[in-house]
């Protein structure tokens, strides 16, 4: 089970980034991810083209074929990550318009992956990967990252681009994560 | 926490006409009206730190900001920083026009903060923390929430213009900014609340209702130090506005 975090600014700078590979028993067995679901062809065929939008060769497509045998989901390469996150950033947008509410859950949907999101009042976004339903968790992980980075913006020398290198932020961030996801 | 109180010499006040400043502004029981900063937190616990250096030095992720009752700053220590604030900034432009947009980016910094704090501390609690995404109740919590925060009272009112259905109006007759300041004939479209419209901008732009804010000051015989805070919306806020309707 690994779970991907991204801080990104107003203006879609990412300031922080962190994957979490958990510890807790998968829930997978009971609820398999999507792509187990589906028909082989289907998620090796999504991969062919992620393969080829985000222009990597290197990629093997047994990564998705083994899915919950070796590290789940950790196989996947880091930019095919990078760019559901931002691809979800659209679905944020829309919902965050209408929708008051900071805690955005399940805002979007890419193959295993579920995107769920944390918008601040001051417009930086936390958008979280994760490949099985635990709204609760999330929303206690979402809490503690919104009170260190609230700490951390009003840090005098904090800007709002300026990416967040704080070791002890990470620490924090690692120990809420293993806490809650 | 005690600083010694050690008036300013008037030469210092540069900027704000010396012949204005009656000493009574600057006695010590003149101070009770005060500011509650909302960094104020950091401050006190520096001061408190630094007279217990064996204790291992704290982050600011140890120290909680969910405090206001002993966050509050003294009104004469901040006009002092501020008129400090206003020659540095003075020394570095070639204009009224020029120094007020520097006040403003100096507020917006200010006003980046409140916002973050200011939500956290009211909503922080809650099971599902809101965001406000409709202009008026963003209005009104600037004329309330920020305003006590920042200045330790409401605004006095909020205008909206008959003309130009984008512009809105904050008005303060007696903005706490403003009370041991006294702008020069010579510079008299000078408002030095251009630092609290830096606020609002923020604010207002964090909430996602990209604003141009500027100040004017607009003294009446009763409030000589009226200020209004005009806030032009961009054009994107009032479409939207409407389709939310």
């Amino acid at each position: 089970m690994s779970h991907h975090l991204f801080l990104l600014s107003p203006s879609d700078t990412p300031l922080y980034s962190l994957t979490h590979y958990s510890t807790k028993p998968a829930q997978a067995a009971a609820a398999s991810p999507l792509s187990a679901n589906l028909p082989t062809w289907s998620t090796s065929a999504f991969a062919g083209t992620l393969t080829a939008l985000s222009g990597a060769s290197s990629m093997t497509q047994s990564h998705y074929v083994q899915g919950s045998g070796v590290k789940m989901g950790g196989g996947q390469d880091r930019h095919v990550i990078q760019m559901i996150a931002n691809a979800s950033l659209d679905a944020i947008e829309d919902v965050m318009r209408r929708d008051g509410a900071m805690y955005l859950k399940s805002v979007d949907k890419f193959n295993e992956w579920t995107v769920s999101a944390f918008v601040t009042p001051g417009n930086m976004k936390f958008i979280l990967l994760h490949e099985s339903k635990n709204d609760e968790g999330i929303r206690l992980f979402f809490h503690d990252v919104w009170e260190l980075y609230v700490k951390t913006a009003l840090n005098a020398f904090h800007t709002a681009h300026s990416a967040i290198r704080s070791p002890v932020f990470d620490t924090r961030v690692r120990a809420s994560a293993k806490k809650h996801l | 926490m005690s600083i010694g109180y050690v008036p300013p010499p008037p030469s210092r006040f540069s900027v704000l006409s010396t012949s204005s400043i009656s000493s009574d502004h600057f006695s010590p029981t003149n101070s009770s009206p005060r500011f509650s900063l909302a960094s104020a937190p950091s401050i006190n616990s520096t001061l408190v730190g630094s007279s217990k250096p064996s204790q291992p030095r704290q982050s600011i992720y140890d120290r909680p900001i969910n405090k206001t009752r002993t966050a509050e700053v003294s009104l004469s220590a901040f006009s002092f920083l501020f008129s400090e604030m206003i020659q540095y900034t003075q020394k570095r432009v070639s204009g009224i026009n020029d120094l007020e947009r520097r006040l403003n980016a100096l507020g917006y910094r200010v006003g980046l903060r409140v916002l973050e704090l200011l939500a956290w501390r009211s909503e922080s609690a809650s099971k599902a923390p809101k965001r406000e995404t409709r202009f008026l109740p963003a209005l009104m919590f600037v004329h309330t929430q920020v305003w006590r925060a920042v200045f330790a009272k409401q605004a006095d009112a909020i205008e909206k213009s008959v003309e130009n259905p984008d512009e809105y109006m904050i008005v303060d007759n007696d903005p706490p900014l403003e009370r041991h300041i006294s702008v020069p004939r010579d510079m008299s479209t000078l408002s030095c609340s251009s630092f609290a419209a830096g606020i609002v901008e923020a604010v207002l732009d964090g909430l996602n209702f990209p604003a141009r804010v500027t100040s004017h000051a607009t003294p009446t015989a009763q409030y000589p130090h009226r200020v209004t805070i005009l806030i032009k919306l961009e054009q994107e806020v009032l479409a939207r506005e409407e389709v939310l309707k």
